[in-house]
């Protein structure tokens, strides 16, 4: 069974949002690694090779626009669905993410089943 | 301070078109006697003297000219100061032309009149005093001109040739007194009047820069106020959405047994994080269009399908209370229209008259074709809204019903939006028979 569980990354600097996340993913039978800063995230991303990666836009020390354009441009990661989430609605933004290859963006607020949604979409 | 540099350059620019004025008056005049001076060669009548002063003024108003038209910054003493000693000069013609036009009987001297009135105009503030001088210059050349006379240093002209030598002492002596008399007068008159003019301008200028500066504070005041509500409301995004994911982690039963009490009042705090979040939503945008940075991206758009969008998305919420919806939504009805922004004006719409309408009651949703305006409706059959209340249907956070859940922001966004696309809204409701809210945008080149 357990080798059958999609392994997910979550980057999230607020560590309630972070287990937020980490406790509904879990409950829906995904398995959940985490990272709290940019740079964290983009060595997991590289070392665990998760199916998935869901990330805040504003981390620290690199930001999440910088890991998803290192990701998106690495022949061996590029295929790695990323979803964005964040507390910034300016339409510049999802725009940004989009260019910088982002496959989904959700804004905080998020609707945990519109996050289940997609998680499902992205991962074939 | 840039705003008194720029009320100076006006004013020079003011005193320069007059002055252009001046020398086409010199030409027009100089033009007018060649004719004569013509006219006296004709007849074997040497011109002399009257030759000599037609080259003199067209001489200085020649100079006059090439400095006016070379491109010279110049403050406004230094315009002045040029625009003062061609006033002179034009005050040394008119005396040479008392002198030879029979002296002391000459009408000619109203001239100095006319030059001191004209050095009053065009001349504020301080520089009104230019009056006092042209009277004193006047005064000054026409003592002179007597005075040569009274001496024989010049010739007497005209019919006083005839007077004998107390009669013409007299003569001169009260024609000295009179006219320097009058040009005084007159000068101080006409200073008087600049002055008030001078007055009324200064004071203008005061309140203008007052109110500039007051823009300038609204503006700054303004520009605080939304990245203050762009800063909370995203401040404000992340904490409500770990109480929402915690809430809604609850309620699913994530993290434990949930009986069906606590759930309905898990789902209610769910909800209303749900609604909070749409209120900030709201605030930011308000801030947005009202700062005018919402970008629209106007494409070619079907109006007719984002409306039958909007109802789809707002069918549940219809559903809910039995509410049918009625539409009437021809072929594709083009315009150029951001369809995000367009959408979220129907769902709003939709929302409010949803919200108003009682159960099992019904909407109707129109669009329709409306020459170069493409035209959409959106109506209920609720409460209606009372005729008292129609012109603030539209403001921000006006709510006429207490009992309605929303922020007031809704229609203002409407608003907002259709404005962006050069439209109109506005509103059609008798208290008690429902309400009728109308958009209307131009196609645009949408048809190209």
């Amino acid at each position: 069974m357990t080798e059958l569980k999609r392994r997910i990354l979550v980057i999230e600097d607020e560590k309630e949002m972070l287990e937020a996340v980490r406790l509904r993913l879990e409950a829906n039978s995904y398995e959940v690694i985490s990272a709290s800063d940019g740079a964290e995230g983009l060595s997991q991303a590289r070392s665990e090779k998760p199916d998935l990666i869901v990330m805040d836009i504003m981390l620290p020390k690199m930001d999440g626009f910088t890991v998803c354009r290192m990701l998106k441009f690495d022949e061996n990661y590029k295929n790695t669905p990323i979803i964005m989430l964040t507390a910034r609605t300016q339409e510049m933004d999802v725009a940004r993410g989009k260019e910088m290859g982002a496959d989904a963006y959700l804004t905080k607020p998020f609707k945990s089943e519109e996050l289940l949604a997609k998680i499902k979409e992205l991962i074939k | 301070m840039d705003y008194r540099e720029n009320e100076n350059r006006l004013l020079i620019d003011d005193i320069k078109e007059k002055c252009l004025w001046g020398i086409r008056v010199r030409y027009l005049i100089v033009g007018l006697a060649l004719p004569l001076i013509v006219f006296s060669l004709v007849n074997k009548n040497p011109p002399g003297i009257y030759l000599g002063l037609v080259l003199f003024v067209g001489g200085y108003n020649a100079l006059a000219h090439v400095l006016h038209s070379i491109k010279m910054k110049l403050d406004l003493w230094q315009v002045v100061v040029f625009r003062s000693v061609f006033q002179v000069f034009d005050v040394a013609a008119t005396t040479l032309l008392i002198y030879i036009t029979g002296w002391l009987e000459s009408p000619y001297w109203f001239l100095y009149l006319v030059l001191i009135i004209l050095s009053g105009f065009g001349m504020f503030s301080y520089y009104s005093l230019s009056v006092f001088l042209i009277a004193s210059v006047s005064a000054l050349f026409y003592l002179g001109l007597l005075w040569s006379a009274y001496t024989g240093f010049l010739p007497v002209y005209g019919p006083s040739f005839t007077l004998s030598p107390e009669e013409l002492l007299r003569s001169i002596f009260n024609k000295a007194i009179f006219t320097t008399v009058s040009f005084f007068l007159f000068a101080g008159t006409i200073y008087y009047f600049s002055k008030l003019l001078s007055q009324h301008r200064e004071e203008l200028y005061k309140k203008n820069e007052q109110l500039l500066g007051a823009l300038e504070e609204l503006k700054d005041i303004d520009l605080l106020k939304d990245e203050f509500i762009s800063t909370a409301s995203h401040e404000l995004r992340t904490p409500l959405s770990i109480v929402r994911e915690n809430v809604s982690l609850i309620e699913d039963g994530v993290v434990g047994e949930v009986d069906a009490k606590q759930k309905k009042l898990l789902s209610v705090s769910r909800e209303n994080i749900d609604r909070l979040a749409g209120i900030l939503d709201n605030l930011l945008d308000i801030s947005k269009i009202e700062s005018r940075s919402l970008e629209l991206n106007c494409q070619p758009t079907d109006i007719s399908s984002i409306a039958k969008r909007a109802i789809e998305l707002m069918a549940d919420k219809a559903n809910y209370k039995k509410i049918s919806i009625e539409e009437r939504l021809p072929e594709p009805l083009i315009a150029r229209a951001d369809a995000d922004q367009i959408l979220r004006v129907f769902i709003n719409l939709i929302d409010n008259a949803v919200k108003y309408t009682q159960r099992e009651g019904k909407i109707g949703v129109e669009v329709e074709d409306a020459g170069a305006r493409i035209k959409a409706s959106v109506r209920d059959n609720g409460p209606g809204i009372a005729e008292a209340n129609l012109p603030r249907v539209f403001g921000r956070f006006v709510r006429f019903d207490i009992e309605t859940k929303g922020s007031g922001l809704g229609l203002s966004i409407c608003k907002g939006i259709i404005e962006m696309h050069h439209g109109k809204i506005w509103v059609e409701s008798k208290s008690g028979q429902g309400s009728k809210f109308t958009f209307a945008i131009p196609k645009g080149e949408a048809n190209d």
